[in-house]
């Protein structure tokens, strides 16, 4: 007998037919994908086709690989079994048709038999095995485990039996056709052969074998056709938005804020209704798989305020949904929804802290942050609408250029009696120490920058400050959504950059690192930035510090989510407290999964009224890891922390920024 | 004869420190100008007020009285005075600029088509036209102006700077009763209720004097010690907290001082138990004297403070609370 099996088998001549029947849902398909492409682009224009060769590569590592959904276990192997399975499957399904419909009707060659046949049989066997698994996996996940950052909704359960069903009907076919014909080599089929074999246990004889073969090969044959069309109705949408969202991502680095382009001409301000947001906006409430891991890691969501970044997306999805089918087929919403304030509310906008911790962890790489601050924009500018605490913040920095009402007069007054240089009296300086508005006033932050002062000295560095001239670097006032006051920040301290020529920044604060670095550039000021932490990590490996391994206590390192997340410096603090002889003491949430202090994103000038502080949160999970210490690298997460230490009342355990630590550690 | 006007307001049946130093002011004006001193009054069954306006300056009292104008509506306000002005033409006409003031002086103006110098900390005259001087660049800068265009003049005075001058209580206004033209249906406001927030003390931005809790009260009982030593001050006295003590439960948001808080500015400022961090400060740090006490010798604050005392508030507040009381009795 030859190795090899007939494709329509029992079945007839049903070729041309089941073309004819596989058209429909097809068709279906095509009309369903054509409506949601026409929803983006009801979005405005953003130009995301650049960089092809590295769009490609992101795609297979976040789209294939998938090396994002692999962060979790549990969900990430499950959703490996399923994708693989799937995958495999229809790859399985295209070689029959190229064999059927090309190779044997036009060339009449025949590669369905032999080694080929057996292994062909093994692997979609196997792969089939896999996915129902995986679904096994996830549906003992949806009923048993039930985690939070689950919706677990009806239509979620249906997805997972159509295709369970699906994929089980394909092996009952298998299983009736090889106890109907048994060949020996179908062994290889080993899942269809266990189920020749349970079949076997009913004795029946071939004519029925035949009939219940014919009748679950026409069941499954509409189930797996019918499942075609389902795909763009369901969250299987994802199988094709997800991966168009990935290629289509942005490259800039998490929490990045462009500036409004010419700011003076614009007539309105960020986004109050669907159709501002870009179509890539769009495509992304698309992408989104409701996997819940944006919310899991969201400081908002985690400490009961109403921000999820899920429910953001898949509000907007709904949205799109409702007013974008209106829009496309030219009708008005009648009653118009407000986007802000109805779809999503203002209390989700001011919540969010800009951590980043969503974007970080979502699989498809969906952009909410921007998103967030778009609609933050719109309320700001062209509303005047904000938590009211946060007129005296602006306010402050228009007349003072610093958040707090203090005279810019005595901005410098932290360096009295330290070594420290003016730009303004001195030619000769290599580098500018940008101090930063917390480090130059705020009582407990000036130790930051004194301590830094004598770090540098001690390395011999060429550096100087630009006393009263330094403004407030406009991170918080752009997060906040007040362009107009970041970009007149902005253009005051370029003006004096380009005074001085200064071409090298060192940044006690992250908040100023990345906006010199990633934003200053767009309004037109490049420079090289390094933070103190980096800086201290080259000195102390260059030697250049005489440091006495003196700090033995237990530390744990609090990620600043502006410099981690936002920058990727995860492991350079962490090296310099090693070399000062810490014992470090990691905390659950550390890393890319860092959980914010709660003062990003202009949080810090707001009230915090909705569920538990963030702060209190946090230094908990400080405390968890025994240490006696927390460090960190930014003056507001210092705040935040020393807050959230005096209000939880916890005895033994204190903040101190990186560079105080270094500073006493050093021989003097 | 035209005059010079000025609105009195009044509070719970007594008329407010405002209208005591617009009066002082208007006097001045009048001694230069000769034009007579009315003043507005706008209620209902208060004649009582109406009395005590002469003896503080008023020539002449316009007291608009309808049940509608029992409390202050902008909508009813500015309509009635609208009238009067338009029928008896005065060539000045001043408020304070409180927040009904500021409310109302607004609307009035433009009703009447003419300017409005907001926010005043001194009027004059200058060969008969208002001189006024008001802060701008949020006060970095003084201007002085006059409005020679517009009539009547108006402008609002802002509150506390100006003394008020002894009474003559030989002096005697006449009182002159208006029945305003306002009709309850067309009226789109009413005032229904009035809800009073937690704190039984006057409004902290108006206090002249603000006792301060900390972390360090420790619980919510103990601004009782606060309160007595608010109470021994007297009237003026307003009791605030620092953001610590209001997010540990102790006191009421509405009192809390601070950059997210309100913005304070008294002639004294006691600080009891706060450290003093920037986010404090930055609400408080104009006060004109601040004291501070806190066992934490090296408390930020101690670095803003005109007096200092390192010590426990619970044995430091109730000493302080008797010598006040003492002083006060020795008159």
């Amino acid at each position: 007998m030859e190795i090899t099996r007939e494709i329509f088998w029992n079945i007839g001549n049903v070729r041309i037919l089941i073309y004819l029947l596989g058209l429909v849902p097809i068709i279906v398909l095509v009309f369903g994908l054509w409506k949601r492409i026409k929803l983006w682009r009801l979005g405005k224009k953003d130009n995301r086709s650049d960089h092809v060769w590295h769009r490609i590569k992101s795609t297979l590592s976040y789209g294939i690989i998938q090396i994002r959904t692999l962060e979790k276990a549990y969900p990430g192997l499950m959703h490996l079994l399923i994708f693989w399975g799937f995958a495999i499957l229809f790859l399985g399904t295209l070689i029959i048709a190229f064999q059927e419909d090309v190779t044997l009707l036009f060339f009449n060659y025949n590669f369905f038999h032999g080694g080929f046949y057996l292994s062909y049989s093994f692997i979609l066997d196997l792969f089939g095995l896999l996915a129902i698994i995986g679904i096994l996996f996830a549906l003992f996940r949806r009923f048993f485990l039930r985690p939070e950052s689950l919706d677990n909704k009806s239509e979620d359960f249906f997805a997972l039996y159509w295709f369970l069903v699906v994929l089980v009907t394909g092996y009952i076919v298998e299983g009736f056709r090889i106890a109907a014909t048994r060949p020996d080599f179908e062994k290889w089929s080993f899942a269809g052969w266990q189920i020749a074999s349970w079949i076997d246990v009913f004795k029946l004889d071939l004519n029925t074998l035949k009939i219940f073969h014919r009748l679950s090969w026409w069941a499954h044959a509409f189930l797996s056709l019918g499942f075609i069309g389902y795909l763009a109705y369901s969250k299987f949408l994802h199988v094709f938005s997800s991966p168009l969202s990935i290629y289509f991502r942005n490259f800039d680095p998490i929490g990045m804020i462009k500036p409004i382009p010419d700011l003076e001409n614009q007539e309105t301000f960020g986004v109050s209704k669907l159709e501002e947001f870009t179509w890539k906006d769009l495509l992304d409430t698309d992408a989104c798989t409701k996997c819940g891991r944006c919310q899991d890691n969201c400081p908002a969501w985690q400490s009961s305020k109403p921000l999820s970044p899920k429910k953001v997306i898949l509000d907007m999805k709904a949205h799109l949904n409702e007013k974008g089918s209106l829009l496309l087929q030219k009708k008005e919403m009648n009653p118009e929804k407000n986007l802000i304030g109805q779809v999503i509310l203002e209390d989700e906008l001011w919540a969010c802290t800009t951590c980043g911790a969503c974007m970080r962890v979502c699989p498809v790489l969906i952009e909410h942050i921007p998103k967030i601050i778009e609609m933050r924009r719109n309320l700001v500018l062209m509303e005047s609408k904000f938590p009211s605490e946060v007129s005296l913040f602006f306010k402050n920095l228009e007349n003072n250029y610093n958040p707090w009402a203090i005279g810019f007069a005595i901005r410098a007054d932290w360096a009295k009696g330290l070594n420290v240089r003016l730009f303004s009296e001195n030619k000769d300086i290599e580098y500018l120490y940008f101090v930063g508005c917390a480090s130059s006033f705020d009582e407990r932050a000036k130790k930051i920058s004194r301590a830094l002062v004598n770090i540098l000295n001690q390395a011999g560095i060429n550096f100087g400050i630009l006393g009263t001239e330094e403004f407030c670097c406009g991170d918080h006032a752009r997060r906040i959504g007040n362009e107009y006051l970041a970009q007149i920040l902005i253009q005051q301290n370029i003006e004096t950059f380009k005074k001085y020529n200064i071409k090298k920044m060192i940044v006690s604060c992250p908040h100023g690192y990345n906006i010199f670095k990633n934003e200053y550039p767009l309004s037109g000021y490049k420079l090289e930035v390094v933070h103190h932490s980096e800086l201290i990590f080259d000195l102390i490996s260059k030697g250049k510090l005489n440091i006495a391994k003196n700090h033995d206590s237990p530390v744990t390192y609090h990620d600043s989510c502006v410099l981690g997340r936002y920058n990727g410096i995860y492991e350079t603090p962490r090296s310099v407290l090693k070399d000062i002889g810490s014992n470090l003491k990691e905390m659950e949430r550390s890393r890319y999964k860092g959980f914010c202090c709660g003062a990003g994103g202009g949080r810090m000038w707001m009230e915090e009224k909705l569920g538990q502080r963030i702060n209190q949160i946090r230094v908990e999970q400080a405390q968890k890891t025994g240490a006696g210490i927390i460090a960190t690298a930014c003056p507001y997460c210092l705040t935040m922390l020393s807050d959230g230490i005096k209000e939880r009342e916890i005895k033994d355990l204190q903040a101190y920024d990186l560079a105080e630590l270094v500073e006493q550690s050093l021989n003097k | 004869m035209p005059g010079t006007w000025i609105l009195a307001e009044h509070k719970e049946g007594k008329l407010k420190k405002i209208t005591y130093e617009l009066l002082s002011l208007g006097k001045k004006l009048k001694s230069k100008s000769g034009e007579e001193l009315c003043a507005l009054l706008l209620g209902s069954g208060i004649e009582n007020l109406a009395d005590q306006l002469g003896p503080y300056g008023a020539d002449k009292v316009y007291y608009l009285e309808d049940e509608v104008l029992k409390n202050y509506i902008n909508e009813s306000y500015s309509k009635a005075i609208v009238d009067l002005v338009k029928s008896q033409d005065p060539t000045v006409f001043l408020g304070g600029a409180t927040a009904s003031g500021k409310d109302l002086f607004s609307r009035v103006a433009v009703r009447l088509g003419t300017g409005l110098a907001t926010d005043c900390t001194n009027i004059d005259l200058d060969n008969n036209l208002l001189k006024i001087t008001r802060p701008i660049y949020a006060g970095k800068v003084l201007m002085e102006a006059t409005i020679p265009q517009a009539k009547p003049q108006m402008a609002t005075l802002r509150p506390n700077l100006v003394e008020i001058l002894p009474v003559d209580n030989s002096k005697k206004a006449e009182v002159i009763k208006v029945k305003p033209e306002l009709k309850k249906d067309d009226l789109k406001s009413f005032l229904k209720e009035i809800l009073k927030g937690e704190s039984k003390k006057i409004d902290l931005t108006e206090a002249k004097i603000i006792v301060s809790g900390g972390r360090a009260m420790k619980d919510k009982d103990n601004f009782k010690i606060l309160e007595e030593l608010a109470d021994a001050f007297g009237e003026g006295t307003a009791i605030g907290a620092s953001r610590a003590a209001v997010d540990s439960g102790f006191a009421p948001h509405d009192i809390q001082v601070g950059q997210t808080g309100k913005v304070v500015n008294p002639t004294l400022y006691i600080a009891c138990g706060i450290s003093g961090s920037i986010q404090h400060l930055a609400g408080m740090a104009t006060s004109k004297y601040i004291v501070a006490i806190n066992k934490d010798p090296e408390a930020p604050i101690f670095q803003k403070a005109d007096y200092g005392i390192v010590g426990d508030l619970f044995q430091v507040v109730p000493i302080l609370t008797q010598e006040v009381k003492k002083l006060k009795s020795e008159g």
